[in-house]
């Protein structure tokens, strides 16, 4: 008796959230773990940025020390600027430390994205909508499928060739 | 105490000056879409999917027998190549009685994820070939591929050497493992799996942002602060608009092709190591047999000299030839360096052999 008012509304939306939603307090959770790993490169990859910009700007005052007075100076300056300050970032960019850091950045960040896309598909499924593996596993087999077609098109041409050559 | 203070009035001038031009850009500068990038004429002779071979209307009487295809790269478009009339890499091979062919790649959507390199290579490419070959009745034809496009049509001339009769590599992502540019230090420690199956394509922000990341004081202010001070000046604009409008448009690329590249090319450095296969197929660079051309730019730092040169070396072919240019890679394609200097020497080397 208590279960009918419950099987009244199987196939709506709401039972079908209600009994996947365990999966998104879980994700939740795990966004939260990530979140925090996030910050800690995300903290890095500015820390990084900002002594660059430190270094740079005390060579720079090393080179000019005198404030630039008139247009050609203030040019000069400028040139002296840009140069020390690409120099410096270009080293940065290129070292191991910012390629592993960021990569680590990146890294979480598409995990934060996989538990977001996680979050979406407990709900795509609610409304019997395909979630996003489901519309991959379409694309693949098309993608194959396209493949397949094309040898095949190769083929009857070249056996049409072959035809006409005789 | 007396402080005395002197402010050149001159630098007041300039600042007044630059303001007052900042004021006035929006009116005297076109919007981005009322730009057109296809400058010289051309007929869409295929479509496949979302690629389309473009082929170049002649400006000449007479044009050499073997017809040229070009390969350009997976970032930005084609529209570099023919960015303008006076710095036009194409127009200035037309005018030198050259049939050109362009690919342009188009715009990959979610559902091309999955398209690879053999798609590229043995779908697109040797699909443009084959027509190319059809139309003009030629049994060969001559390549050109450029940065990424130069992967590409390298992989493209060790496989189908026999529809291939001369290459032309301009600035070809080779040797991963050599490249000294920040792209590399970034491809090297990329989570590449996670990345593609988590985004799919590869997003045309994550590219700017790769982009920015190079020379970003000079190309981030300087650029822009020469653009205003030179408002005034019609063609400075004109020609400033139209690489800012082709540098901003970027197509994504499929996920598995650009998976495939950056470790085949710059994680595990397959390519020059011979190592590397395509649609299952071994990728052997003593197979290009044919006459090759290698471009070079010295001041390069998207693709560094050390990433291009090993193809030089790597070919079978006897005749063989490297020039090295001092401009940086978009300079060896559009500028006046390239119509004066890079395109004479291709096309007298290319109309020797076609």
């Amino acid at each position: 008796m208590s279960s009918k008012p419950q099987a009244l509304s199987s196939i709506g939306p709401m039972r079908a959230f209600a009994s996947n939603s365990k999966k998104i307090s879980t994700e939740l959770i795990e966004i939260n773990d990530d979140l925090i790993e996030f910050n800690k490169y995300l903290t890095e990859y500015y820390k990084q940025l900002a002594d660059t910009w430190s270094v740079a700007q005390k060579k720079t005052n090393l080179k000019v020390p005198d404030v630039p007075q008139d247009v050609e100076q203030i040019e000069a300056f400028k040139r002296i600027w840009i140069d020390i300050f690409d120099n410096d970032y270009t080293e940065l960019f290129d070292s191991e430390k910012f390629g592993e850091n960021y990569g680590k950045l990146v890294s979480k960040e598409l995990e934060l994205t996989k538990h977001w896309n996680n979050i979406t598909n407990v709900i795509l499924q609610s409304v019997n909508l395909p979630s996003k593996e489901e519309i991959d596993e379409v694309y693949k087999e098309m993608h194959a499928l396209k493949k397949r077609v094309s040898k095949l098109e190769l083929e009857l041409k070249k056996q049409e060739a072959k035809r006409n050559a005789k | 105490m007396q402080s005395e203070s002197h402010i050149d009035p001159k630098i007041v001038e300039e600042i007044l000056k630059f303001s007052k031009n900042v004021i006035n850009a929006p009116k005297l500068v076109s919007a981005p879409d009322e730009i057109s990038l296809e400058v010289t004429p051309h007929d869409v002779v295929q479509e496949i999917d979302k690629t389309r071979l473009l082929h170049y209307r002649p400006l000449t009487e007479r044009q050499h027998k073997t017809p040229l295809l070009i390969s350009y790269a997976l970032i930005n478009r084609y529209h570099i190549l023919d960015i303008q009339p006076e710095k036009s890499w194409v127009r200035n091979l037309l005018s030198q009685g050259f049939d050109v062919y362009m690919l342009d790649w188009g715009t990959p959507t979610s559902m091309d994820k999955y398209l690879d390199f053999d798609d590229y290579v043995n779908g697109y490419l040797d699909a443009s070939v084959e027509h190319i070959k059809n139309e003009s009745s030629a049994e060969k034809i001559s390549l050109q591929g450029y940065c990424t496009g130069g992967t590409i049509a390298t992989t493209y001339a060790a496989l189908h050497p026999e529809s291939v009769k001369n290459y032309i590599a301009t600035a070809p992502v080779i040797d991963g493992w050599r490249d000294t540019t920040v792209i590399s230090n970034l491809a090297k420690h990329m989570d590449v799996d996670k990345m593609v199956d988590t985004i799919g394509n590869m997003p045309p922000e994550f590219m700017y942002y790769c982009f920015s990341v190079l020379k970003p004081f000079e190309q981030g202010i300087e650029k822009y602060v020469k653009f205003f001070k030179n408002i005034d000046n019609k063609q400075f604009v004109d020609n400033f608009l139209r690489v800012e409008k082709w540098l901003g448009d970027t197509p994504p690329i499929p996920g598995e092709l650009f998976k495939q590249w950056i470790k085949d090319i710059y994680q595990n450095n397959l390519l020059i190591q011979n190592k590397m296969y395509v649609g299952g197929e071994h990728i052997d660079l003593k197979k290009i047999d044919m006459p090759i051309f290698t471009q070079i730019a010295v001041g390069d730092h998207l693709v560094s000299p050390e990433c291009s040169m090993p193809l030089h070396y790597a070919v079978g072919s006897e005749d063989k030839t490297l020039r090295m240019y001092p401009t940086g890679h978009v300079g060896m394609i559009a500028s006046s360096l390239s119509q004066k200097k890079v395109l004479p020497e291709l096309g007298k080397w290319l109309a020797e052999r076609s």
